[in-house]
Order: structure tokens, then C-alpha cells, then sequence
């Protein structure tokens, strides 16, 4: 087997006689991205009203639905709608610390129950219990990290009590976002890239995911169709008062 | 594709794709939705062209350092704890994956749509080693359970209709009497399919880019195959080609502004996936494991080779819905894991220039590949460096080289291309059939069987010239 160093050798002996196409530099990179990432959030919070308006365009556009709701309060009955109308028995969610709301104890007064993820580590055993629970459940209660106007996306960071799959294995993922998630375009959620890896992204996950509407696929005639692997239906909740009160 | 098709020559498989009415009216179809597509994704995107050329810079910056940024990958990978293989040849890389599988007592593995495997004839491998590789992407999964190829990498399964899937489904997953509507046999395969997920031990993908600086590999799919095979195995396996690096966070950013648009017309897929290694403490999903295998299979050699160039490309598929040539014979007549313009010059790469000495001329160089490129790779430039190495290397026939030279020294003469053209028109009358030669000796018979040779025009450009200056008046 090629070792690291063989193949390393090999790439620079080619490297030695190859002559470059043209003058080129990759992108130049935000110098102190924490502090770029403060600048950009201050900017937005001014008009996020607008941001909020294009998000909303976009992501209805790829077959999101968002939904507003004034305050925490208002969440619930939301939640509760969706869940009634398609008769979904079994949901699940993150944690309060993760989620920003304690949406179990609100539940429970629309009559559903949540499952509610485990915040931490959990045996081995325990996990392979809690798989196929996911996987049975109808709908998956998340936040959100970031929400980019430019293309109606949701970015998700995977890690301690924000398990990957809630968003993936239920045919309908619902999620909870607030202003300062909002952001105008991909080329600002570079710079959020940059800074969450200049933070030490160990205090995270393994993973981020950016999702753009409902798993989609045209791969029968060009017809287009929702659900194939991940959720039929996405919906995202902007609660106008914030999340955490 | 097997051994026994490529004994086919390029000919008769262009000619059997020519002749079959279905798949034309399929590719006229698909290419035309995907062109269509991309148009009114690129009109409402003003950045487009900026960031084409930015893109296309930092493909190029990248392989201008290709060493450090495919160290900084290896060391930043390794620190998330997932483990680096090297892979010079498919044979090897191969080898690697059956090796973590045998390890990891893997008996299935799902796989997320990925050329780089594809490439490598991994499916094949695994089967012989008692795992079974199980293909996710609709696309992918239809064209598997049917034992076919892809004919378009993003949309594999093009060449069949809903009548062709549902009868498949219906025999090979024991469900009679299945309804043919698209939205209930996507939920047939979406049941199927995600008992395999929940069961597999192995996560089998590719990568669209792997960014150094993280130690990020980055998966972008529209279904969500991408997260199921990187989330729910214990192990995930990526097997990437060296020229996916790019060096960090806002290059990726670029490349996904472009990417979806150029291939389905999309601002985004609807899922991108950034994997940065194995599955951290307490996090309830992700593997065990990951590992990266990164894969030469000739790519290296081209760093200071002619299809240096080539090494920039993203997979999108935008030159082959473009390409005058693929909207004709589709995917399975180019006979090679990648169709299409770009297809012909990785075909090259990887198997070497006698593998395309006719591929080499499936193209009329009309341009259309390199307007379509999102990183503008000039592919019409490196079809005739290698129809220039094909003739100089005499790979092509004696009769092809000999009648191609004389009509290269014709047109550098424009003495003796006058003298050529009268007799010309005499010796092509009896082959002439509607303005259009059929047959001929030589070369021309062959050449000629499925192509239009126009013939030689009554009265050339040439002759007509003078007259037209005359007519023009002094400029």
C-alpha cells in the first residue's frame, strides 16, 4: 500500500516539472473572522425584516413553509396544526438547551407528546434503542443555527443534544428560528464558517448541514418528486419575540 | 462498463444510440430542461460570471500548492480523528475499502452517488468480497437493479421511463401489480431503501470538495442519501480524487454558488452536507469511524501533463446537456465510467490517450463545453492536443492519419485548395447524396457512416470571394 510519504513524494516530483496555467490566488479569507461575523450580525439586525422577506421567498420556493408566530407562546398551536392536519402521533425533538424553548412542557398542553433527545452522551446500548424511535417518528422538532436569505437554507450544526437525524429520518422536520439566525447570503455565511472553525469547532459536532427545502428528486422522467430519503415536508418557525424567554 | 462492450467500437455503439428512437426523444428532453435550467439560473444571478472566474482561479491556485493543501486536509482530518489512505491506482483503492470492510465485519454497504467509485469499479470488488453494495440515489438505484449503467451523472437513469421502472420494481423487489406514478414508486424505493440505511454497516461516498484548512469533506445531494450514508453506518468511508481539495471555508462558498446552478439549475442542493470526521462525544449519531481515501489513478500525472487543465472540474454535468454529441448518443455510447466533453478527457486520464483514439473525435469543437463550464475549463483546446497525440503516436489508423494530414496541408495552401476544389467536386459526385458525402474509400466509408460530411459546395467561399469584394465596394 502507498504510504503517506510515497504519495507525497510523488505529488511534488510532478509538481517540480508542471508549469502553471495562469497567475491565481484562492480566496482571500477575513483576517479576524470573529470579529467580521460581529460586524455582519450588528449590520443585519437593522433590517431584518428584509432578510426575513427574502428568506421567505426562497425558501417557499424550494417547497418550504414558513410560519410566524409572535411570541413562544404561539408556538405550540403551530406545532400542534401541522402535527393534526396529517395526524402525526409521535414526535420528536431536541433538548431545551439546544431547541431554545422547552417545547415539551408546551406541548403537553396542545395534548402531544414529544420525544425529547438525550442533552449528552448515552451508552451504546442506549443509542440503538433510540434509532429506530427516530426513525418511526412522524415529525422532528429542531433549531437552527443560521437561516440564509440568498437560498432559503437552514443550517444545522450536529453535536450534544442536537442529534443529526431529527431533521433527517421523520417525514416532516419542523424548526425554530429567531432574527439572529438570519442571514442575507452565502458569501456572509463564509465568513460564520470561518469563524466557527477559528473558535475551535471541537465544542460541536462532526457535522453542519445546510438544508434547502424538502429531499427532492427528479430522477423518474424529470418529475419531480419530495421525500425520497430525508423529510417530505420542511417547515421553519420565526418566532418574532426570540427564542429563550 | 464490461470488457466485451468496449470491444464494440465507438462506431456501432453511436450508431445502436442513434437508432433508438426512445432514448433520443429522452436526451432531447433531459438536456433540453437541464439547459433551460441553468440559463434562468445564471440570467438571475449577476454574480454568476465574477464567481466563475473566481472559481476557476482558485482551481488553479490550488494545484498551483497542491502539496501543502492535501497535507493541511491529511493533518486536519486526522486531528478530527478519521484516518487518511492513499490510493495510487483503483486497484489499491479497491484494496483499502475491501480492507476496512473486512475489518469492520461490514456485510452491506449503502452508497451515496460518487464517480470516484464508480470510476474505480468498486461495486464489483465489494460484491466479490461478500459485501453487498447497495446504490441510494434513486437514479443510481433503478440503474443498479436493472444491472445497466448511468447515462447522465445527474440524472443516471434518464434512458428509462416510469412504465420501464415500475415493471422493474415490481419484478425485482417482489411488488405486483405497482402503479407507475413517479410519486409512488419514489415511496416503494424510499422504503426499501431506508431499511438498508438503518441495517448498513458501511457509509460509501464520494466528495464534491474536501476543504484543507478544516479537514472538511463537503457532500452535496438533492435526496438526503448524502446524510443517511454519513450518519447512520458505524463506519463511513469517503473516497475522494486529489484535485476535490481546495484550500478553505469562503473558496467552498464560491464553488456553492456555482455548483447546483450549473448542474440542475438550483441556487443550492437541498442538502450539503459538511462531514468533519467521526461522530464526536456526545453526539447521538455520525460513525464510529471515517476514513478518507484519497485516489491518484493518473490525476497526479496530469499536473504537468496537457489535461492539467481538466483536474478543475466539479462534476456538474453542464457540458454534457451542451454537447451537440452527448444530446445524440447519450452516456452509454462514450463506453467509460464519464461521458460527455469532459468524460473524454478524464477517459484519457485515467486509461490513457489509446483508450480515446476515436472518443477523441466525438466532438465538432464547437465550444459549447467550455460557455457552459462553471470553471471554464477550455476542453475543445485539450480534444485536439489529443487528437494531435493520437495521430503523432499513431494510435489512429494509417488511412485516417494519411487523409487528415493531406487535408491539413490543403488548408494551409490556399493555392492548392483552389486547384482541390474542382477536383473534388468531381471525384465526390458519386458519393454525394442530398449535399451530404456517404461512403467513399479510405477513411471516408466509416467516417462518413454516422456523420454528415457536407460536400464539396458547387461554388467554394473561395471562388465566391472575389465577386462579393467587388459587390462590397472599397471599405
Amino acid at each position: 500500500m502507498t504510504t503517506r510519504v510515497e504519495f507525497f513524494d510523488r505529488i511534488r516530483a510532478e509538481m517540480r516539472t508542471a508549469r502553471a496555467l495562469f497567475p491565481a490566488t484562492p480566496m482571500e479569507r477575513p483576517a479576524r473572522p470573529a470579529e467580521t461575523v460581529e460586524i455582519v450580525r450588528r449590520e443585519l439586525s437593522e433590517r431584518w425584516p428584509a432578510t426575513l422577506e427574502r428568506f421567505r421567498v426562497e425558501f417557499e420556493r424550494v417547497g418550504g413553509v414558513l410560519h410566524r408566530a409572535q411570541t413562544l407562546a404561539d408556538v405550540p398551536a403551530l406545532i400542534g396544526g401541522i402535527a393534526r392536519e396529517r395526524g402525526f402521533e409521535r414526535l420528536v425533538g431536541w433538548p431545551p438547551a439546544s431547541l431554545g424553548a422547552d417545547l415539551e412542557r408546551l406541548l403537553s398542553a396542545e395534548g402531544l407528546a414529544v420525544e425529547i433527545m438525550p442533552a449528552g452522551e448515552v451508552s451504546e446500548s442506549a443509542r440503538g434503542d433510540l434509532r429506530p424511535r427516530i426513525a418511526r417518528a412522524d415529525l422532528g422538532l429542531t433549531g437552527v443555527d443560521l437561516a440564509i436569505a440568498e437560498t432559503g437554507t437552514l443550517v444545522l450544526r450536529s453535536g450534544p443534544g442536537r442529534p443529526r437525524s431529527t431533521s433527517l429520518l421523520p417525514p416532516c422536520h419542523v424548526a425554530l428560528f429567531e432574527r439572529s439566525a438570519l442571514l442575507e447570503s452565502l458569501q456572509q455565511f463564509g465568513v460564520f464558517l470561518e469563524a466557527w472553525h477559528g473558535d475551535g469547532e471541537g465544542s460541536g459536532g462532526a457535522m453542519i448541514n445546510l438544508i434547502t427545502g424538502p429531499s427532492r428528486t427528479a430522477d423518474i422522467e424529470l418529475t419531480l418528486t419530495r421525500g425520497v430519503h430525508g423529510p417530505k415536508e420542511v417547515h421553519a418557525i420565526f418566532v418574532e419575540a426570540g427564542l429563550r424567554v | 462498463m464490461s470488457e466485451v462492450e468496449l470491444q464494440t467500437p465507438f462506431r456501432r455503439r453511436a450508431e445502436r444510440a442513434l437508432g433508438d428512437t426512445f432514448l433520443q426523444q429522452a436526451l432531447d428532453i433531459a438536456t433540453t430542461k437541464f439547459i433551460d435550467l441553468r440559463r434562468e439560473a445564471f440570467d438571475g444571478f449577476p454574480d454568476g460570471e465574477r464567481l466563475r472566474d473566481r472559481a476557476r482561479q482558485i482551481k488553479e491556485a490550488t494545484l498551483q500548492s497542491l502539496d501543502r493543501h492535501l497535507g493541511e486536509l491529511v493533518d486536519n482530518v486526522e486531528r478530527h480523528g478519521g484516518q487518511v489512505h492513499y490510493a495510487t491506482t483503483d486497484a489499491e483503492a479497491r484494496q483499502i475499502v475491501l480492507d476496512i470492510a473486512r475489518r469492520t465485519g461490514a456485510i452491506m454497504a449503502v452508497k451515496s452517488k460518487s464517480m470516484a467509485t464508480e470510476e474505480i469499479h468498486l461495486n464489483e470488488a465489494l460484491e466479490q468480497a461478500g459485501v453487498t453494495p447497495v446504490e441510494t440515489d434513486l437514479g443510481e438505484y433503478i440503474i443498479q437493479l436493472a444491472h445497466e449503467r448511468p447515462s447522465h451523472i445527474i440524472a443516471p437513469a434518464i434512458h428509462k421511463t416510469r412504465g420501464q421502472v415500475a415493471e422493474l420494481f415490481a419484478r425485482e423487489l417482489r411488488r405486483p401489480g405497482l402503479s407507475s406514478d413517479p410519486e409512488v414508486l419514489t415511496k416503494v424505493a424510499r422504503e426499501e431503501l431506508r431499511e438498508k440505511f438503518l441495517r448498513a454497516d458501511l457509509g460509501i461516498t464520494g466528495a464534491n470538495f474536501a476543504v484543507a484548512d478544516t479537514g472538511t469533506v463537503v457532500l452535496v445531494t438533492n435526496e438526503g442519501n448524502g446524510r443517511m450514508a454519513t450518519s447512520l453506518p458505524r463506519v463511513h468511508v469517503a473516497v475522494m480524487g486529489v484535485e476535490k481539495v481546495i484550500p478553505s471555508m469562503s473558496d467552498l462558498t464560491v464553488f456553492l454558488a456555482l455548483l447546483a446552478r450549473s448542474a440542475t439549475g438550483q441556487k443550492l442542493s437541498v442538502y450539503t452536507t459538511l462531514v468533519q470526521g467521526p461522530r464526536r462525544p456526545g453526539e447521538l449519531d455520525g460513525p464510529d469511524e471515517f476514513h478518507l481515501v484519497l485516489l491518484d489513478n493518473g490525476r497526479l500525472r496530469q499536473l504537468a501533463g496537457p489535461l492539467r487543465e481538466s483536474l478543475y472540474c466539479l462534476r456538474c454535468g453542464a457540458c454534457l446537456n451542451v454537447c451537440p454529441v452527448y444530446r445524440q448518443i447519450g452516456g452509454h455510447a462514450y463506453g467509460y465510467t464519464y461521458p460527455g466533453p469532459i468524460g473524454i478527457l478524464a477517459t484519457a486520464m485515467l486509461n490513457g490517450s489509446r483508450s480515446v483514439k476515436d472518443l477523441a473525435h466525438a466532438s465538432s469543437l464547437c465550444g459549447a463545453c467550455a460557455d457552459a463550464c462553471p470553471v471554464r475549463i477550455d476542453i475543445p483546446r485539450m480534444l485536439i492536443e489529443l487528437r494531435k497525440d493520437v495521430a503523432e503516436t499513431r494510435i489512429a489508423s494509417r488511412p485516417e492519419r494519411v487523409v487528415f494530414g493531406a487535408s491539413g496541408r490543403l488548408l494551409e495552401r490556399p493555392r492548392l485548395y483552389r486547384w482541390a476544389a474542382p477536383i473534388a467536386r468531381l471525384l465526390q459526385r458519386p458519393f454525394v447524396r442530398h449535399g451530404v458525402i456517404r461512403g467513399g474509400p479510405l477513411v471516408f466509408g466509416p467516417w462518413t457512416a454516422s456523420r454528415d460530411l457536407p460536400a464539396v459546395a458547387r461554388r467554394t467561399f473561395q471562388e465566391q470571394w472575389p465577386e462579393l469584394e467587388r459587390e462590397a465596394g472599397p471599405s
